[in-house]
Order: structure tokens, then C-alpha cells, then sequence
């Protein structure tokens, strides 16, 4: 700004300069066609030099016009009586000096005021372009700090700043922006603009131009507020805003867990509900069970308690990632063992689905909670046996990919819609056709927790002929990804 | 055979004590730490079943504070979300662990093993057989079927810490101290090499294991019983 401030000072004092050169050299001109013309009359000589003042003022405006004038009047004394000098003129030569004058102050003040307005006009454009940027800016619907930051930044060119600086206190929280141009010295003059909404204030901004520069003119400070009232109300809007997310966030919470409230309280229920029936059906002394009957209702009783189990650990570990206490213990381990035991452990279960482990033998050790990795395992794998046709095959693949171990289970069950890829891993999710048995719809939501807090990632991958594979990265080292 | 029962749990105690007792063994309930201490040392138990989470005292404490005057085999009961209470519970003298809900013919399994470990009905054989694999401790030899296996010194005390303790789950640190030497500890990466080589040389897959099972983060159990 310093720089357009200079450029403006010069087109100021530049056309005196210019309007007396251009005023004198139209005159010079003007003068020597007169002493040409001169056989034809004193006349044509006035034509001239009044031509040479109008030009003179056009271009030089009011002085360059003024000194054409007088210039003009000697010119003209010159030529009608060389012998009587400059104070002898006669009354018609003076008439003429009057008549040039007049010319040139009119002509030099109409094109003043057109300049003028054309340098205002060019300014009311600067400022209407600068507040029209500030609003798109500033209503982008941005946080009020980015808004801020932004706001500082926008300001320092337009007014020739060194700082420019906003302390702002929203909802009770203090918002600071600052922004500056190197290699100007600070401490000049500075302006101090409230920030205020409706009647609030909210703050101030604190614009420093660099030393030694001259203080805002009164247009320019002007120009400063109407800026500022433009960042106000962006603050205010942006305030606003979070706001409305604030309650939208909260509003969608309470409806998830409402919605997990509604599942778990079912989930949990359902197997109570037949354990009890069991255990009172034998209990039963007028009911007659044989054998084959109570073994029926006991296994029955198994089955329900141990799916109970999954879900209650299933509700903890989703307890214990909300509450932030999903923090790895790592120690160097073989993925490849770990997913070992799991097999092993699976294939107990004795469904049939067949199951089949590769991996390389170079692959590396990674920095991981083994036992988190195990449960991460163990709930792909489960879930991949249960979602298996039986006799189905499902097929662990374990292997490196650059600095991570990558573990995929596939399986050739249904399979899952491209749509709903996302979000099984949401808590609480499942599948549209998932029949009534299936899980809770917490293993992935959990096995992606215990992934992400790994720094590594999971994902459904794509296959070829049906089925689901899920994959999943972890890194070898803590520090890597 | 008696044994002493150690949880805060009314329901458990009452379950315990029903199942036990119908299989013959002598038991004795409490629910507090101290008197878990106190029983072990007055009721001279031949074995303790103790639940980690007690009212009064760390469970690690019990048995450290039992470990002090008693060899007794303690079975450690826990729940599935304490997996770091139950290495310390192992590395503090503990003889194995069952997580709750257990299934009773697992911890009726564990405890038969756990009594045949503390008080074997005879001096332990100068040969072992499993199936094909036969190890004669007195001679250091291995062989499948008549098919001598070579192993390494090292490789021989790992399966000697591992079949001289049947069913016991060994913990890293455990097995590091037993076959390595005080100074190991955490070395768990020579205990996986070790491991993994032990495994192919006795023919054992470890995602169908015969012979010898992993616990992720723990350490490794000997599984397969004696016999032809």
C-alpha cells in the first residue's frame, strides 16, 4: 500500500508539473503560429492563443491554464506593439488577458472535477472490490478462526500495513489472529477498530502501518470499519454455524445411541431370554425331559451363555475405545504366529468351513499389541466362518506391503453390497440380509479401533467370484505411516 | 484331594464348590485374600483356585504372600479384559489361568493337570512318548517314529522346560529365564525362533497343534498327553 500510496501522490503532483510544461509549450506553439499568422490580423493571432490556452487547460488543468493565460497576454502585447513593452498594453489586449483567464480557470476547474471524480470512482472500486472479497471470504462458512486468519492477511496490502492483528473473544473463547509483512519496520502509525455485533463488542482489530509512514486519511480509516463490520458479521455467522453443528452432532448422538441402546438391550436380552427358558424347563418337576431333551435344553443354555459372553466383551471393548483407553501395548511379535494361534483356535470351533493360513516365511515382526492383533484376527475370522457356506473355504492371507504387515480373510459367503463397504464398520452395523444370528455388529467396529490405533488401516477389498475379504494394515514400526 | 476356593463371588463359590465336590475333591470356600493366605497356609491344600479380582488384595499379592511358605499349584481365575493381571499373575508363581466364564470340564482338565504336575505318582520317566515322538530325558534323545531328530542344546532344553510341564502355560519370560538364563527376560524374538524350529523339526503345525499351543502375548503350553 506505501507503494500505491506513492503512486498516488505522484499522479497528484505530477500534472502541475506536466500541465505547466505541456500549458508552456502549447503557448510556445500557439505563439509562434500567431507571429506567422500575423500578416493576416490581430485576430487570428487572439484564435491561436486562445486555442493554445484551452488545450493548456485541458491537459494541465487550472494552473497549466492560468499560466497559458498570462503567457498568452505578453505574447499577444508582443505582437500587437512590440515597442510599447509589456505594461503599455492597450485596453483590447487587455480585454483579451481577461477573456484567457476566464477560459482557463473554466476549462481548468471542469477537467479538475472530472479527474477528481475519476479518481474517486477508481477508489470507491478498490473499496467495493476489497469488501465484496471480504464478504465471499468471510460467509465461506469457515470456522471463525480461519476466517480471521484470512481477514489479517486480506487487509495488510490494500492499506500499506506492517501488522495487522484481531483479538476477539467468541462464546468465551479468545480468538487471536495476527499477520505480517516481512522486512517492514514496525511501529508506525496505527489505527484501532472495535469489533462489534448488534451492541457486543467482541473485540478489536489493530492495524500498524511500517514507521514513518503517514496515518490513514480520513477515507481510508473509513474504509477500515466498513471492513471490520464485514468480518463482525462473518464472525457472527461463523459462530452461529458451529453452533448449529454443535446441536446437529449432539442431536445425531442421542440418536445413535439411542439406536444402540434399543440394539444392545435386545442383543443382550435374546440370549437371556432362552438361558432362562432352558434352565426352567428342566427345573421343571412336572415336565418329563429324557435324556436327548436335557442334553437339547443344556446346549441350548451353552450356546446362548457363550454368545452372551462375545457380547458383553464386545460392549466393553466398544466402552473401553469410546473412552479412549484402546492404547496398544506393543512389543516386536509374528503377526504370522499370532494368526496362527487364531487359526488354530477357530478350527476348534469345529464348523465345517476349512480354513486355510499363508504367509510368507521372511515376513517381518511388527511393533504391535499381540493380543489387540489376536482379537482383531480372531473377529475377521470368526466372522468370516460364520458367513461361510458350509464346506466353504476361508482363506488368510498374510503379507508385506512396503514398511506394514497386510492381513486379509476372505471367505466365499454372500459377500457384501458395494454400498454398505463403509459402513460395516460402524458400531452396531449390520448387513440389510443379515439373518437374526448373526453378531452384534461390533467385531469390526472394534477390530477397525484396534487397526486405527495401530496407525494402520482396514478395508473390504474387492473379489473375484463372491465373498467378502477384508484386509487390514498395520505398520512394522510405531513410528512409520 | 483339597481345594481351596478364593472369590468374592457367592455364585461362583457355590457352582465351584457343587462341581468339584461331584467329582470327589475336598473344598473349602472363602472370599477375601487374607483368608485365601491364611487357608493356604493353615488348610494345607493340594490346590488353589484364586480369583484375580478380590475385594481386599491384588490376586499378584496372594500369591506372591502364598508363594512365600507353599509350592501349592494355583489356578488363576480372571476375566478376558485383564490379559496384562494374568501374565503378572503367571510370572508371579501362578501355575496356569482359566478365563471367566470358564467351562467347567476346561477348569476341571486344568486342575487334573496342575495335581498330576505338583505331585507325580511316579518319579518322571526316564523316556516320554506322544504318539510317534518319544523323548528320553535320560539320554537327551529325540526321535519320530525310529527316526532319530537332531536338535540343538538349545533346542533340547526349550522341549525339556515345555514336556516336563504339561499343560501349564509357560510364559515368555518364564521359558527366557529357564532355557536362556537369569539375564533373559524379554527376549522374545530368540523364544519365537526357537519355537518355530522346535515345531518343524517335530513335525507339529502350529494352526493345528499337537504338541505345543501359542498364547498371543503370553508364552506357550504343552498339550499333548502321554501315551502311544
Amino acid at each position: 500500500m506505501a507503494r500505491t500510496d506513492r503512486q498516488t501522490e505522484r499522479r497528484r503532483a505530477g500534472p502541475t508539473f506536466r500541465a505547466a510544461a505541456v500549458g508552456l509549450l502549447a503557448i510556445v506553439v500557439a505563439g509562434a503560429l500567431a507571429y506567422a499568422t500575423e500578416p493576416l490580423g490581430e485576430g487570428s493571432a487572439v484564435a491561436v492563443l486562445m486555442l493554445g490556452v484551452t488545450i493548456a487547460a485541458v491537459t494541465g488543468g487550472l494552473w497549466g491554464g492560468v499560466v497559458a493565460s498570462l503567457v498568452s497576454s505578453v505574447v499577444l502585447s508582443l505582437l500587437s506593439d512590440p515597442e510599447q513593452g509589456l505594461l503599455g498594453s492597450e485596453p483590447r489586449d487587455l480585454i483579451a488577458a481577461v477573456v484567457f483567464l476566464a477560459v482557463a480557470v473554466v476549462v481548468g476547474l471542469v477537467v479538475g472535477n472530472a479527474a477528481d471524480e475519476r479518481d474517486r470512482a477508481a477508489r470507491r472500486e478498490r473499496e467495493a472490490r476489497l469488501l465484496g472479497y471480504l464478504s465471499t471470504k468471510t460467509l465461506s462458512g469457515e470456522l471463525p478462526d480461519r476466517v480471521l486468519d484470512e481477514f489479517v492477511q486480506v487487509l495488510l496490502e490494500p492499506f500499506g500495513l506492517s501488522s495487522c492483528r484481531v483479538d476477539v473473544t467468541l462464546d468465551g473463547t479468545d480468538v487471536h489472529a495476527k499477520a505480517e509483512r516481512e522486512g517492514e519496520r514496525p511501529g508506525g502509525p496505527t489505527e484501532i477498530v472495535p469489533i462489534v455485533v448488534g451492541s457486543v463488542p467482541l473485540g478489536s482489530l489493530i492495524a500498524e502501518r511500517p514507521a514513518g509512514r503517514r496515518p490513514m486519511t480520513r477515507d481510508e480509516r473509513a474504509l477500515l470499519e466498513a471492513a471490520t463490520r464485514q468480518a463482525a458479521v462473518a464472525l457472527d455467522r461463523a459462530r452461529l454455524d458451529a453452533r448449529a453443528r454443535l446441536a446437529q452432532l449432539d442431536a445425531e448422538t442421542s440418536q445413535l445411541r439411542a439406536a444402540m441402546f434399543s440394539s444392545v438391550t435386545h442383543d443382550l436380552r435374546t440370549p437371556l431370554a432362552s438361558i432362562k427358558a432352558g434352565v426352567t424347563s428342566l427345573l421343571d418337576r412336572g415336565a418329563h425331559h429324557d435324556a436327548e431333551q436335557q442334553r437339547d435344553l443344556l446346549l441350548t443354555v451353552l450356546e446362548e451363555t457363550d454368545r452372551l459372553n462375545r457380547l458383553v466383551g464386545n460392549i466393553l471393548d466398544l466402552a473401553k475405545i469410546r473412552a479412549g483407553a484402546l492404547i496398544p501395548r506393543r512389543s516386536r511379535a509374528a503377526i504370522d504366529e499370532i494368526a496362527e494361534a487364531v487359526v488354530a483356535r477357530v478350527r476348534q470351533h469345529g464348523r465345517d468351513v476349512a480354513i486355510e493360513l499363508a504367509f510368507a516365511p521372511t515376513l517381518p515382526e511388527a511393533a504391535v499389541d499381540p493380543v489387540q492383533i489376536d482379537q482383531v484376527l480372531s473377529n475377521l475370522l470368526e466372522n468370516a466362518v460364520r458367513h461361510s457356506p458350509p464346506g466353504g473355504t476361508v482363506r488368510v492371507h498374510l503379507t508385506q506391503a512396503g514398511r506394514a504387515v497386510r492381513a486379509r480373510v476372505a471367505d466365499v459367503g454372500p459377500g457384501i453390497p458395494a454400498e454398505e463397504r463403509e459402513k460395516v464398520f460402524d458400531a452396531f452395523y449390520r448387513g440389510k440380509e443379515a439373518p437374526e444370528s448373526a453378531g452384534s455388529g461390533l467385531g469390526l467396529a472394534i477390530a477397525r479401533a484396534i487397526v486405527v490405533a495401530h496407525g494402520g488401516r482396514i478395508w473390504i477389498e474387492e473379489t473375484t467370484g463372491g465373498g467378502t475379504a477384508v484386509a487390514f494394515e498395520v505398520p512394522l514400526e510405531e513410528s512409520v505411516l | 484331594m483339597k481345594v481351596l476356593v478364593v472369590d468374592d463371588e457367592p455364585q461362583i463359590r457355590r457352582a465351584l464348590r457343587t462341581s468339584l465336590e461331584a467329582h470327589g475333591y475336598e473344598v473349602a470356600t472363602v472370599g477375601t485374600g487374607d483368608e485365601g493366605v491364611v487357608g493356604a497356609a493353615g488348610g494345607a491344600p493340594d490346590l488353589v483356585l484364586l480369583d484375580l479380582g478380590l475385594p481386599d488384595m491384588d490376586g499378584t499379592e496372594v500369591i506372591r504372600r502364598v508363594r512365600a511358605f507353599s509350592e501349592v499349584p494355583i489356578i488363576v481365575l480372571s476375566v478376558r479384559e485383564s490379559q496384562d493381571d494374568k501374565v503378572a499373575a503367571l510370572d508371579a508363581g501362578a501355575d496356569d489361568y482359566v478365563t471367566k466364564p470358564f467351562a467347567m470340564e476346561e477348569l476341571l482338565a486344568r486342575t487334573r493337570a496342575a495335581l498330576r504336575r505338583a505331585s507325580p505318582e511316579e518319579p518322571a520317566p526316564p523316556a516320554m512318548r506322544f504318539g510317534e515322538l518319544e523323548i528320553d530325558v535320560a539320554k537327551r534323545l529325540v526321535s519320530i517314529g525310529d527316526e532319530p531328530i537332531h536338535l540343538t542344546p538349545t533346542e533340547y532344553s526349550l522341549l525339556e522346560a515345555l514336556v516336563t510341564n504339561p499343560g501349564k502355560l509357560l510364559t515368555h519370560q518364564w521359558l527366557l529365564r529357564k532355557v536362556w538364563g537369569q539375564g533373559y527376560g524379554t527376549e522374545t524374538t530368540y523364544l519365537r525362533t526357537y519355537i518355530r524350529t522346535l515345531r518343524k523339526k517335530l513335525g507339529d503345525d502350529a494352526s493345528r497343534p499337537a504338541l505345543i499351543i501359542t498364547e498371543p502375548g503370553v508364552g506357550y503350553r504343552w498339550v499333548a498327553e502321554p501315551g502311544p
